[in-house]
């Protein structure tokens, strides 16, 4: 069996979204390489409720295995730890030793305000996807799903976009706190498809109108979102965003 | 209660579409009117509140995540069934109705499993015009792959990702209906108690899980697609968020919950490896595929598998089922792993761990086709065991997964209280005592696309409800008992934490209402979980207030109703003194370890009627009987 | 066009403006670049160059005026993407740190607003002293002309001119260094497979741009003026 050995902890904690927040020490003795990070922090919520003092640390998750998007942590100021290409709930306290102190903070972004402790409100994806992050199709009234064959990379193409699990990080490493990459990733992954072109103009131009309204930064092409995005979406999402943009407006499409 | 089935009479083909024909429509303009509550953003709620939003009714949508997008579904992995027969392998509706009864080991409705076989299709190319992604061949048409308990190649993915990719499907179909104000979104809601008037669902209480606030709405059908109870054991493949509680809640208002006992151990998990974990990770039963399983053919050889030379391997699964081999179902494989690990076979740390070996698969076809098969399922194993699947073989070890059991419905997936509609692994569905990999995607979004919306439809334009608003008692008197809930579980302030509980609560179930179950020890379950049921409410701590975000709150509220779901369970898997699929007890066990299955007195759903707890759970089992006029009832057999 | 000029001032629109602005800006460079090192042509190659230069008449002002307002949009765009990002983290991280990887974030690409700003700074006194500083005059193939050359070698022999310059130089450099990258990116041309190419050749652009702009003082000042190739 792993060792146990000790870590110590400065946690985020704020009371509410209008509360000042400030950083809280702790200190944990028996941390095991097989843990995840969050099952850590769940070892420190039960140290907390027995010793009864104060609120366990709120923060959020759900599939622990790094597909819902829920966690999200900036662990000392990576967003989902050092690992690249892992969510914080897929990473592992082998990745740290005796002694090590670790910082953990929300995500910080206007956009995404602290709902209590770690946990943030992300809802201002959902109005991004909510302005033409779809095709607009009836159930019921599709074809045949063979009647249009898709060349095999435009499909794996699409999918590596896909794969976004909407967690955020891409803002909170953003030193813009842009969401460019969030955005790009839904565009590049329906504008690419032959279901997506017809909308491709007017999804466009509306996301990316939705994205300034929510409060995100503009996109200096840092790159930084690409590194701590947990499917490793390319930052040719974003290029391929300002391309389609700008066809969409040349071509006159309202914006 | 009234366990009315209303199957629609004619031959197995045409009930459907019979029945499509004939049910009841709500004119356009009067759709508007309806309000409709769905509770619930998985593949079934997703799918169900979109097309009803689409048809024009007013949707208002719940959910515990902070988003629709993040429901339990999207973690799914291996793909989604449908009999489209594009691989040209023979395979047909009949022919996926069959395998998904048969793979049941009949115990599900032969009209509900051949309507899910039919609509199969329909959901491939709804999901494909909406843009999923799914996995296509180099002349761009879909691909297909094999999965458990199938002989054909039927099962469309997503890489490992097929869940994801469909669940934002529904999820985008979803927010177009936001946008276009059709449906009112509610996230991190939980929903606490179902309210009914005049003995039909109207409305629901739920709580705001960032204000607290205790909050009620007024509905003419409340739809709930709430996901399974898997959770139960508190490890599981399951989501943490994942629970009973929206269900549970109905149970408690009249509906009935039916098979609870019935629950899926899924064969290929990463084993546990110390008390602090929180959940099991699933390592997709596509391995299946190409991975071989199997253990040292010496008790307590600890050698590295590598020095394991190949005449000293059991590989149990080929051996004992030629046919099937390392593809045979869930319950098989899972039962298979635990006899070897219960004769000292079993490998890893703690013994209970058996080998899944990829080195024949890549030498056949080369590291980079399995990479690219498998590629994102290893990178997952790697960093959660620290060991590399491409050097050595994967220790794997069954794990609770999905919950065959549910709410009782009928026919129109309408519970027995009338204007509850469930859907999705909430109800007790079509997938009998054991479901095969792939289809709970199918059933999700087959009752959210393509049945609830038409029979919500059918069942409003044929009732006349009562002109009600929120402020009926009804509202009153559930919302008061909502927080009386919160309140009590506040007030107990005793010194053992939820998360104690809830663990000890799932050792009992994994030990006595577990992959093999015995009358003795399910009695004993029986009493402990009654002991520790009332432990819980002398002696738990709740830390925070009700007040604002709190999810030691949250988790609280879902184990007490898990702790009086364990009993039931208990109490079900106890009245079905006979082995079906999943649901093994020791005394009926056939000489090679297979499920005996007793249709003479068993075939039927077992559907709970709740009566009260008082120190014991009060419920009152009612059995809707199961015909079969299509398919003869066989042993299965997957040798 | 309303809707165009719209789409221009929104998020995507403004980033693709600061890129055609900057590449514009760097096309500026390089051609100001080249005609500087006429400076180390013939004795009198720089101020027919510039002769010529002002003679384009009124082409000349509409050029002028064109670098002008890329100038103006172009540090205009930058300033407001800075700012807009104060606003869009108004509490910041008590610590924060770069992942590697694909990441870009380097002392240059942190620095551009800062780069940036020394650059607006430096062009009011660069256009001050030479644009419009006072010259002699001197009679070229016939006609008058401004001694350009005189200016930009007595300007450079005061040491605090020949080192600014040379500092502002490495900073150009840093500037170009994200910049070009960037530029490109914005302006959507970024692949996969060129990515890194893209990358390399704007630092090898940096560099050149840095080093043939900081030569030129360099040079005059250690040479006191008299330097072989200033003939
Ligand atoms: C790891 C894993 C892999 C799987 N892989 C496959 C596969 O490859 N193929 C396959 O066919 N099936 C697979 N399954 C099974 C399948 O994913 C699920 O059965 C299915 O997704 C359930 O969908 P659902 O819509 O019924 O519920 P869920 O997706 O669980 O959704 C439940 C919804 O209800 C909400 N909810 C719950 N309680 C409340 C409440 N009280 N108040 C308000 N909202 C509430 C939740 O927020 C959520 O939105 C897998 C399951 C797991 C665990
Ligand atoms: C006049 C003063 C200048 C200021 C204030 C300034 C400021 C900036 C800033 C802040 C950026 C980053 C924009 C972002 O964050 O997205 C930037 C980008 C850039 N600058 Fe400048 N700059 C100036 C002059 C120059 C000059 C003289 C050049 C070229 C010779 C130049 C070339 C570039 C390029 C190529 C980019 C990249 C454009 C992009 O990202 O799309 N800049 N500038
Ligand atoms: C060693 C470096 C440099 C030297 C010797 C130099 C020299 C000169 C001279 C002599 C002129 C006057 C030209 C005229 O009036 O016709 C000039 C103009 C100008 N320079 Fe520079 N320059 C240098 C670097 C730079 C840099 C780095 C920039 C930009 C960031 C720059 C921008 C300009 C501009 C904008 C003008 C005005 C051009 C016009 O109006 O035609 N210069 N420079
Ligand atoms: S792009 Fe990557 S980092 Fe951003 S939300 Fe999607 S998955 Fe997360
Ligand atoms: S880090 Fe930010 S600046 Fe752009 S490239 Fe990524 S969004
Ligand atoms: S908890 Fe789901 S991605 Fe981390």
């Amino acid at each position: 069996m792993a060792e146990e050995f000790s870590i110590h902890l400065k946690v985020w904690r704020q009371e509410g979204p209008d509360q000042p927040g400030k950083l809280v020490d702790y200190t944990l003795n028996n941390v095991n390489e097989h843990m995840s990070f969050l099952e850590m922090l769940d070892v420190l919520n039960e140290q907390i409720v027995a010793e009864g003092k104060e609120d366990p640390v709120e923060f959020d998750y759900d599939c622990r295995e790094g597909i819902c998007g829920s966690c999200n942590l900036v662990i000392n100021g990576r967003a989902h730890g050092p690992k690249a290409m892992t969510c914080t709930c897929q990473l592992h306290m082998r990745n740290y030793s005796d002694g090590d102190t670790i910082v953990v903070e929300p995500f910080r972004a206007k956009a995404f305000p602290v709902i209590k402790d770690l946990v943030v409100d992300r809802s201002a994806f959902d109005r991004i996807v909510e302005v033409g992050g779809y095709v607009s199709i009836k159930t019921g009234s599709a074809p045949d799903a063979n009647s249009i064959p898709i060349d095999k990379s435009v499909a794996d193409t699409a999918f590596d976009y896909a794969t976004c699990i909407g967690c955020g990080a891409c803002v909170a490493a953003c030193p813009n706190s842009s969401a460019s990459l969030f955005t790009g990733a839904k565009l590049a992954h329906l504008n690419r498809l032959p279901q997506g072109e017809p909308e491709r103009k007017k999804r466009t131009i509306a996301m990316v109108e939705q994205m300034e309204e929510e409060g995100f930064g503009d996109c200096s092409n840092y790159a930084e979102c690409e590194a701590v995005c947990p499917k490793g979406i390319s930052i040719s999402a974003i290029a391929e965003m300002r391309r389609n943009y700008m066809k969409a407006a040349l071509a006159g499409e309202e914006v | 209660m009234n366990l009315d089935s209303k199957v629609p009479s004619g031959p197995l083909k045409d009930k459907w579409s019979n029945h499509l024909e004939h049910i009841n429509l709500v004119a356009p303009n009067n759709k508007r009117k309806h309000d409709i509550i769905v509770v619930g953003t998985g593949l079934a709620g997703g799918s169900a509140a979109a097309t009803l939003a689409e048809l024009g009714y007013n949707v208002k949508s719940f959910c515990i995540q902070d988003s629709a997008r993040r429901a339990h579904s999207i973690a799914a992995q291996g793909g989604i069934n449908a009999a489209k027969n594009y691989p040209n392998d023979g395979d047909s509706v009949w022919r996926l109705f069959y395998d998904t009864i048969k793979g049941g080991d009949y115990r599900s409705r032969e009209s509900n499993t051949y309507r899910l076989a039919e609509i199969s299709n329909e959901i491939i190319d709804q999901a494909v015009a909406q843009g999923v992604p799914f996995a296509r061949e180099y002349g761009g048409l879909l691909a297909n792959r094999s999965f458990g308990g199938a002989q054909v190649s039927r099962t469309f993915y997503a890489r490992g990702q097929t869940g994801q990719q469909l669940l934002l499907g529904a999820y985008q179909a979803m927010m177009r209906q936001v946008h276009e104000g059709n449906i009112e979104m509610h996230t991190r809601h939980e929903m606490l108690d179902l309210v009914k008037v005049d003995g039909r669902a109207r409305g629901i209480v739920t709580r705001d899980l960032v204000s607290g606030k205790i909050e009620r709405w007024m509905a003419d059908a409340v739809v709930l697609a709430s996901g399974g109870y898997g959770n139960v054991f508190y490890l599981s493949t399951n989501a943490k968020n994942s629970n009973v509680t929206a269900a549970w809640r109905c149970h408690k208002r009249g509906a009935g919950f039916a098979n609870p006992c019935y629950v899926q151990i899924h064969p290929t998990c990463i084993p546990v490896s110390g008390d602090y974990q929180s959940k099991l990770t699933l390592m997709s039963e596509s391995l299946r595929n190409d991975g071989r399983v199997w253990v040292p053919k010496e008790k307590g050889d600890d050698r590295h598998p590598h020095d394991i030379p190949e005449d000293e391997r059991y590989y149990y699964l080929e051996e004992k089922y030629p046919a099937f081999g390392n593809l045979v179902p869930r319950d098989v494989a899972s039962r298979n792993a635990k006899i070897v690990c219960d004769e000292g076979m079993g490998v890893g740390p703690t013994g209970r761990a058996v080998y899944l070996d990829f080195r024949d698969a890549i030498e056949r076809d080369g590291r980079k086709t399995i990479s690219e098969k498998y590629g994102n399922l290893f990178e997952m194993y790697e960093n959660i065991t620290g060991d590399n699947p491409y050097e050595e073989p994967m220790r794997i070890f069954p794990a609770v997964h999905y919950t065959m059991g549910g709410l009782w419905v009928d026919y129109n997936l309408m519970s027995n209280v009338p204007g509850l509609f469930v859907a999705g692994e909430a109800n007790f569905s079509d997938h009998g005592a054991n479901r095969l990999g792939a289809s709970a995607l199918m059933q999700g979004l087959s009752d959210g696309y393509f049945i609830i919306p038409y029979t919500v439809g059918n069942y409003l334009a044929d009732v006349e409800l009562s002109d009600i608003d929120t402020k009926h008692e009804a509202f009153d008197e559930a919302a008061d008992n909502a927080q009386g809930h919160i309140d009590k579980l506040l007030g107990v302030q005793g010194d053992k934490s939820v998360v104690d509980f809830h663990r000890e609560l799932g050792q009992i179930m994994w030990d006595k209402v577990g992959i093999a179950r015995s009358e003795e020890g399910l009695k004993q379950a029986i009493e402990e979980i009654k002991a520790l049921r009332k432990e819980f409410w002398e002696n738990v701590r709740v830390p925070g207030e009700a007040t604002n975000y709190n999810k030691y709150l949250e988790f609280a509220g879902r184990v007490a109703d898990f702790l009086e779901l364990g009993e039931l369970m208990a109490k079900d898997a106890l009245q079905r003194d006979e082995s079906a699929g999943c649901h093994l007890r020791v005394e009926h066990e056939s000489d090679e370890g297979e499920a005996l299955r007793n249709d003479e007195d068993f075939s039927y759903v077992a559907a709970w009627e709740f009566q009260g707890v008082n120190g014991e759970l009060q419920e009152k089992l009612h059995k809707e009987n199961l015909e079969f006029e299509f398919v003869e009832l066989k042993q299965r057999s997957y040798k | 066009m309303a809707s165009l000029l719209k789409a221009l001032k929104s998020q995507v629109g403004r980033k693709i403006l600061t890129g055609i602005t900057g590449i514009g800006l760097i096309i500026f460079i390089i051609t100001h670049l080249l005609g500087n090192l006429q400076l180390f042509g013939d004795a009198q190659a720089f101020n027919e160059y510039t002769y010529a230069l002002e003679s384009l008449g009124w082409i000349l002002y509409v050029l002028e005026a064109g670098l002008v307002f890329a100038f103006l949009l172009h540090a205009y765009l930058g300033i407001s993407i800075w700012w807009k990002r104060r606003k869009a983290r108004p509490e910041g991280y008590s610590k924060y740190q770069s992942k590697g990887g694909p990441s870009h974030q380097t002392w240059a690409s942190k620095s551009m607003i800062v780069t940036g700003i020394v650059l607006l700074v430096f062009l009011v006194f660069h256009l001050d002293t030479f644009k419009f500083g006072a010259t002699e005059t001197i009679m070229l193939n016939g006609h008058e002309a401004r001694d350009l050359k005189a200016l930009v070698i007595n300007t450079f022999l005061n040491p605090l001119y020949a080192f600014g310059y040379t500092a502002v130089m490495i900073l150009l450099g840093f500037h170009l260094g994200h910049g070009f990258w960037s530029a490109f990116t914005s302006l959507s041309m970024k692949h996969n497979q060129y990515s890194a190419l893209i990358y390399t050749v704007g630092i090898i652009f940096a560099v050149l741009m840095a080093v043939g702009f900081l030569f030129i003082p360099l040079y005059i000042y250690f040479t006191g003026g008299q330097g072989a190739l200033l003939v």
